[in-house]
């Protein structure tokens, strides 16, 4: 597509590189039949085509973002559908990742909108802050209703809403790694931050997993979050920050014993890790470092499918709808791995219609969003529930969140179910589920 | 840069746009009404982005009773209209105008009826040309026209550009496809054009419809004849060391006696293109290769694909690879229906639609390869071959504005040989903006007269997607 | 004997309308004149034109499936060209010869003149979807093309659909251009006797919801003949039609034992359906041609058959039903078409007398908008009223 860059503005490095994303498009509008957005509202603004043309000539004019531009943007799940639909290569992620920057520097939010936005910023990517906020979640549950009338409120009922479909997580503290005897190899595992309160148990069993092959597991003490939620709310520098952090951490561990793998069970952690290498290339310190930290970078299931892999312990045969999560199967192209896994392991997977549609969680978006989050969340549960599982499985905490609350058919990670089949414990969830 | 002309907006038109505006929010649902200048900017252009031009207003009905009032309220106050599905139309065909409201029918997207015993479906006209055959694929059966941009398009988009596709070699273009329409005249009445049934009563006026291009009215639900299923089906790849055997190989099929669903020919540029995306195994050791495809019982296809294969052996071919898997057959399919869009990796292109007859392929790319070269530009060509339907992609620098006007030098040379050579100007993708001034190269007056004069019956006073199809001078002539 | 025009070629053919034109004379416009008692009558005009001496093929691409002709061809010349090819026009159109008791050889110009298509309609479409290019010449004389000699053309609007099945009424046809098929190697047919009509629709579309090259599917009941015989026709390469034989009777066990029927004895069939052959006696009857989506046949037959005798039977797999009623009264009009209204579809009075074919509509009536456009649309082809001036609809 033709473009209009001032040469002041393509000295920038974003610029310039959104440049180069914005002439790879040739606005064939095939984006748009795959993007969740444009399938519920139709309209184009609320497409990629749209927003990759409004975030064009946002930054070809140089102008500050208005509130409507704002508006479409936000209203992008980040799910990144279209990439995997775009012919042409158009890199939409860190096209929006750039515009999200820019209206963070050039719009204001109106009141409430900032004070939860920042308050997402500042608990989320804290555990013990997470923790905190879920007990006070609980205690305003009675109040939700009035609290959704209130400006912004829809938002904070919405969270407390999501809030207590975790109730049934046991949370714990953070793990510590696992060594064995004589390992055949040794990755860093991702704690996750939100994922350490509510999902313990996920990397509990990814964990036994990768010692029963004979890896050893290092969880470091000073390890960050990955950045991802702060990134996609335009904190841009936050996420660089946190980026930063981490690769200097998993460097130490690679000069320090050395790394095989950097693995993931969250898959929305994993897109944005596998990108570091991209987000710092700027950055003189740290560009070589990030990008051998994004090549190490595994989500479980990719890393579990290159290991000579033992035999399911126990009877299986139940039927497992998968779930792919954007962030799995658009954010890094991982798509038969858990599946050929599961199947491995003697379930019989079912792939579910509309599977590269996204559920709503979308990191944050179904707190910022909750009445597209809803539609899309009872979108997939009707999807799933057509193929009549038994146990819906997928490799995103989000996801497993977002479904989780739409129906009663239990939702588990899928090395939770992995890990049972070889002989782990039996979720929490699948109790009395499997006669 | 621009070639091609818009007329002069109406003033007063834009004159009246806030009172304008305020009388649509009394027609529309509010979330149907796109009027400020950020959101209106989704809509200024579709896949022919070099033409660019502001709406009036944008309009997202939900009903053909919305449909009708914004129709009735424009025809009675003198507004333009301008139709559009998706906008993925490649020759401007719903590109706006600045004293025009665009009326989108992307909202109006549902199933109505599908009906196995009748073998028919119908559809609002917003609904993507591929979800049709995804309703009725479960049951075996399949809507025949399949344009390369099948994800996106919706039917309405479909109807006014009798869409075709790889396909359509069998089992014909949209025309033959349609059994009936719901539409709306520029005056607001709500007209049915066939039904449930074969032929339409009195007129053909469902034909004259098909591929009208948005200028006799707006189309809201359609009636589509699905048909089922072959028991099987299977693309091969046949690789040729040069574009004239490949070219060659086409005719003598056809000569032959023989009609697969699909021939479709690509040279080595979009070779190279398509396999860089879609990793389908094109051979890329060749300069052309045709994608054949063959349908039915599993004996019927290894008899028909002998037949084929000898006579494709016989021009030269130096590959053949029959598909093996569904998968596939999938990502060979996927390779050659993203050809465009994977396109805008390399370059910026332009790409033609005319049509030759199928004895002249060889000598048309011949010719096609000379006239690129001679406006210093490259060309990768990937075309429907079995029905003539040549889609050069003429490769150019849209930043570069010398380019943009010779990549459009180029393609009318391209296409004045293609009307030359006994064919037409536009295969399937309408005539939009883009080939509006070539049109005097197909026609004579007295023909762009007749046809004018049947547009105004429809629309007399030439509000309908004004600016297409017909060159500006000549509607005064109608 | 009304004076007529003859032109030989597509000069003299605008002459003449020009010379009507300017004289505001109103002609009778035909070919051979085979179906000249079809349409609403045109007893009064004292002029007419016949394009039967406008023939010959004006051009044969065999290798690229194209063949033209001016209007006055024979059909019976161009079917005989192709063969030589082994190809064939593949919409099969029907011989009204034998309806109509003619005997002029029908032309190519007045097969598009009238759509005429036959059983092979549902595999490969009308006449209007073989048809890819016309010249013509307007109401007002002047020469106009549409479409063209390839396949796939959108450039401008379709001119050629539009004069396909228009009788006439818009524009007389100088040249006719038809993409066209390879003969299938083989076509055999497959048969089911003793059924009543709704299992024999029920059966036909079956048979036309399978993937085995069904080519045509007619149902006569009892009353035509001895016995009901329900028979889809098989077309496509040895290999494929055998199969498609093997499969169908599998498919249609339940319905009943499939028997082949092949060689001439298939053909012979097929041209018998094609014409309405078992309705063609005794010439006082009326007949009407009902097209409407199969499933609602059989409802819309027994609703008819409750307040009328008729004799029928059904085409396209029931999508086409061929009646055969006393030519008393309105000839069945008003029962045929309230059947009609509540289904949707339409009926065409093909052969009734004169007196019958002036009082009633013979043709399908028009909701007032799409009558409005006809209205509209001959208005702009033929101002002066000199094309067949009512023979569809009246005024048009």
């Amino acid at each position: 597509m033709q473009t209009n860059f001032s040469l002041t503005a393509l000295a920038d490095a974003h610029v310039s590189e959104s440049e180069k994303i914005l002439r790879a498009c040739v606005h064939c509008g095939f984006c748009t039949a795959t993007c969740p957005t444009y399938l519920l509202l139709a309209d184009e603004a609320d497409s990629p085509r749209g927003r990759i043309y409004l975030i064009k000539d946002m930054l070809e004019e140089e102008k500050p973002a208005t509130p409507q531009v704002v508006e479409h943007i936000d209203r992008c799940l980040t799910c990144l559908s279209c990439m995997t639909t775009c012919p042409s290569g158009v890199h939409y992620m860190h096209l929006v990742d750039h515009a999200r920057a820019h209206i963070a520097r050039t719009y204001t939010r109106p009141l409430p909108d900032r004070l939860l936005r920042g308050m997402l910023a500042k608990v989320l990517p804290f555990p013990g802050r997470l923790r905190l906020a879920l007990r006070v979640a609980t205690v305003s549950r009675p109040i939700r209703k009035w609290l959704a009338n209130l400006p912004g409120g829809a938002q904070l009922a919405a969270m407390i809403e999501l809030s207590s479909s975790f109730k049934r997580r046991r949370p714990t503290r953070r793990l510590p790694g696992a060594t064995v005897d004589r390992p055949r190899g040794r990755v860093a595992l991702l704690s996750g931050c939100a994922q350490q309160v509510l999902g313990q148990n996920i990397n509990e069993a990814a964990i036994r997993l990768l010692t029963r092959h004979g890896i050893e597991v290092v969880q470091p003490i000073d390890e960050g979050c990955c950045g991802a939620l702060v990134q996609h709310l335009g904190y841009e520098s936050r996420a660089l920050d946190a980026a930063r952090h981490n690769v200097d951490v998993w460097t130490r561990e690679i000069e320090n014993g050395g790394l095989d793998a950097i693995v993931v069970t969250t898959s929305g952690c994993g897109t944005v890790i596998k990108d570091y290498g991209f987000l710092l290339r700027n950055d003189n310190a740290y560009a070589q470092k990030a990008a051998r930290i994004s090549a190490l970078a595994r989500d479980i299931t990719e890393f579990l499918h290159e290991l000579p892999l033992q035999d399911g312990v126990r009877t299986t045969g139940q039927v497992v709808a998968y779930h792919s999560a954007c962030s799995m199967q658009h954010g890094q192209q991982v798509r038969d791995q858990p599946k050929s896994l599961l199947r491995r392991m003697g379930f019989v997977v079912r792939e579910v219609p509309e599977g590269h549609i996204c559920c709503g969680s979308a990191g944050t978006y179904n707190v910022l969003q909750p009445e597209i989050a809803n539609r899309l969340r009872a979108r997939k549960v009707t999807n799933i529930e057509k193929v009549k599982p038994q146990i819906i499985a997928s490799g995103n905490l989000g996801c497993i969140t977002q479904i989780g609350a739409g129906t009663r058919i239990p939702v588990v990670h899928t090395v939770e179910l992995v890990d049972w089949a070889m002989g782990g414990p039996l979720p929490d969830v699948l109790e009395g589920c499997l006669g | 840069m621009s070639k091609i002309r818009f007329t002069e907006p109406n003033r007063e038109i834009l004159a009246r746009r806030d009172s304008i505006i305020n009388d649509l929010t009394r027609l529309v649902d509010p979330a149907g009404l796109i009027t400020s200048t950020d959101e209106c900017r989704a809509y200024e252009t579709d896949a022919l982005t070099a033409y660019r031009k502001m709406p009036l207003a944008v309009v997202l009905p939900k009903t053909t009773e919305e449909v009708s009032a914004v129709l009735k309220y424009c025809h009675d106050t003198g507004v333009k209209v301008v139709p559009r599905g998706a906008g993925t139309s490649l020759a401007g065909g719903a590109i706006p105008s600045e004293d025009a409201v665009v009326l989108g029918l992307s909202k109006m997207n549902r199933v109505l009826a599908v009906n196995y015993d009748d073998r028919f479906i119908r559809v609002e006209a917003g609904v993507t040309n591929l979800s049709v055959t995804a309703v009725v694929a479960e049951n075996g059966f399949f809507y025949a026209p399949d344009p390369s941009s099948q994800l996106a398009c919706t039917i309405g988009g479909n109807i006014a550009n009798n869409s075709g596709g790889a396909h359509c070699l069998k089992y014909g273009v949209t025309t033959n496809n349609l059994l009936g329409v719901r539409m709306v005249l520029i005056d607001g009445s709500i007209i049915d054009l066939g039904g449930d049934y074969l032929d339409s009563a009195g007129l053909d006026l469902l034909g004259l419809v098909v591929g009208s291009e948005g200028q006799l009215g707006i189309v809201t639900e359609a009636t589509l004849r699905i048909l089922k299923s072959a028991e099987g089906a299977r693309p091969v790849l046949f690789g040729f060391p040069s574009c004239e055997g490949a070219g060659k190989a086409v005719a003598d099929v056809i000569a032959a006696g023989i009609i697969p669903v699909a021939i479709e020919y690509m040279d080595k540029a979009a070779i190279e293109i398509c396999e860089a995306f879609a990793k389908a195994g094109y051979p890329l050791d060749v300069e052309a290769l045709l994608i054949v495809e063959v349908e039915g019982s599993d004996a019927e296809m290894d008899a028909t694909l002998a037949d084929i294969t000898a006579i494709a052996r016989a021009n030269g071919a130096t590959t053949v690879r029959e598909s093996r898997s569904a998968i596939e057959t999938a990502a060979i399919w996927k390779g050659r229906k993203s050809a465009f869009g994977a396109t805008g990796r390399v370059a910026d292109y332009l790409c033609m639609d005319g049509t030759v007859p199928t004895g002249k392929l060889s000598y048309v790319l011949a010719e096609i390869s000379k006239i690129v070269q001679r406006h210093g530009l490259r060309v990768a060509n990937v075309f429907h071959a079995g029905d003539g339907n040549m889609h050069p992609l003429i490769l150019y620098n849209a930043n570069d504005p010398s380019q943009q006007s010779k990549a459009e030098a180029a393609g009318d040379d391209i296409l004045r040989l293609c009307v030359e050579v006994g064919g037409c100007l536009t295969g399937e993708h309408g005539v939009g903006i883009e080939k509006r001034d070539l049109m005097r190269c197909q026609f004579d007056d007295a023909d762009l007269v007749q046809q004018i004069r049947v547009r105004a019956a429809f629309d007399p006073r030439w509000l309908l997607n004004t600016d297409k199809v017909f060159p500006l001078d000549f509607r005064c002539q109608g | 004997m009304t004076d007529c025009y003859k032109p030989r070629d597509e000069c003299g053919l605008s002459s003449a309308i020009k010379d009507a034109a300017t004289a505001k004379m109103p002609l009778v416009v035909r070919g051979a004149g085979s179906k000249s008692a079809m349409g609403r009558p045109l007893g009064g005009y004292a002029m007419s034109l016949t394009t039967e001496r406008m023939r010959g093929v004006s051009l044969y691409e065999p290798t690229e499936l194209v063949i033209g002709a001016l209007p006055g061809t024979p059909v019976s010349e161009i079917d005989r060209m192709l063969a030589k090819h082994n190809q064939m026009l593949p919409f099969e159109p029907m011989d009204h010869r034998v309806l109509f008791g003619t005997s002029a050889e029908p032309t190519i110009g007045g097969i598009v003149a009238g759509n005429v298509s036959g059983p092979r309609r549902i595999a490969v479409g009308a006449c209007r979807d073989s048809l890819i290019g016309v010249r013509l010449v307007t109401g007002r004389g002047d020469v106009v093309k549409s479409g063209g000699r390839v396949m796939k053309n959108v450039t401008g609007l379709d001119l050629v659909k539009l004069n396909c099945g228009a009788w006439g009424t818009l524009g007389v046809l100088s040249e006719v251009i038809f993409k066209v098929l390879p003969k299938p190697a083989r076509s055999l047919s497959v048969g089911l006797g003793g059924m009543n009509d709704t299992t024999a629709i029920a059966a036909l579309t079956a048979a036309l919801g399978s993937s085995f090259a069904v080519s045509a599917a007619a149902h006569i009941p009892a009353s035509i003949g001895s016995d009901s015989t329900t028979i889809v026709r098989l077309e496509g390469s040895d290999g494929s039609v055998a199969y498609g034989a093997r499969e169908l009777a599998k498919l249609w066990r339940s319905f009943g034992r499939a028997e082949l029927i092949e060689g001439d004895e298939s053909a012979n069939l097929w041209l018998r359906v094609r014409d309405a052959h078992w309705l063609a006696q005794p010439m006082d009857r009326s007949i009407w041609r009902l097209s409407l989506a199969p499933s609602k046949a059989p409802h819309v037959l027994a609703d008819i058959r409750q307040k009328l005798g008729v004799r029928y039977f059904f085409d396209w797999g029931g999508g086409l039903v061929w009646l055969a009623v006393v030519d008393a009264d309105d000839a069945g009009a008003s029962v045929v078409r309230e059947a009609m209204a509540n289904t949707g579809g339409h009926a065409t009075l093909v052969r009734a007398s004169s007196e019958m074919r002036h009082r009633i509509d013979v043709f399908e009536p028009l909701p007032p908008a799409v009558l409005k456009l006809t209205q509209e649309i001959k208005k702009c082809f033929d101002p002066d009223r000199v094309l067949n001036f009512g023979r569809m609809y009246a005024g048009i």
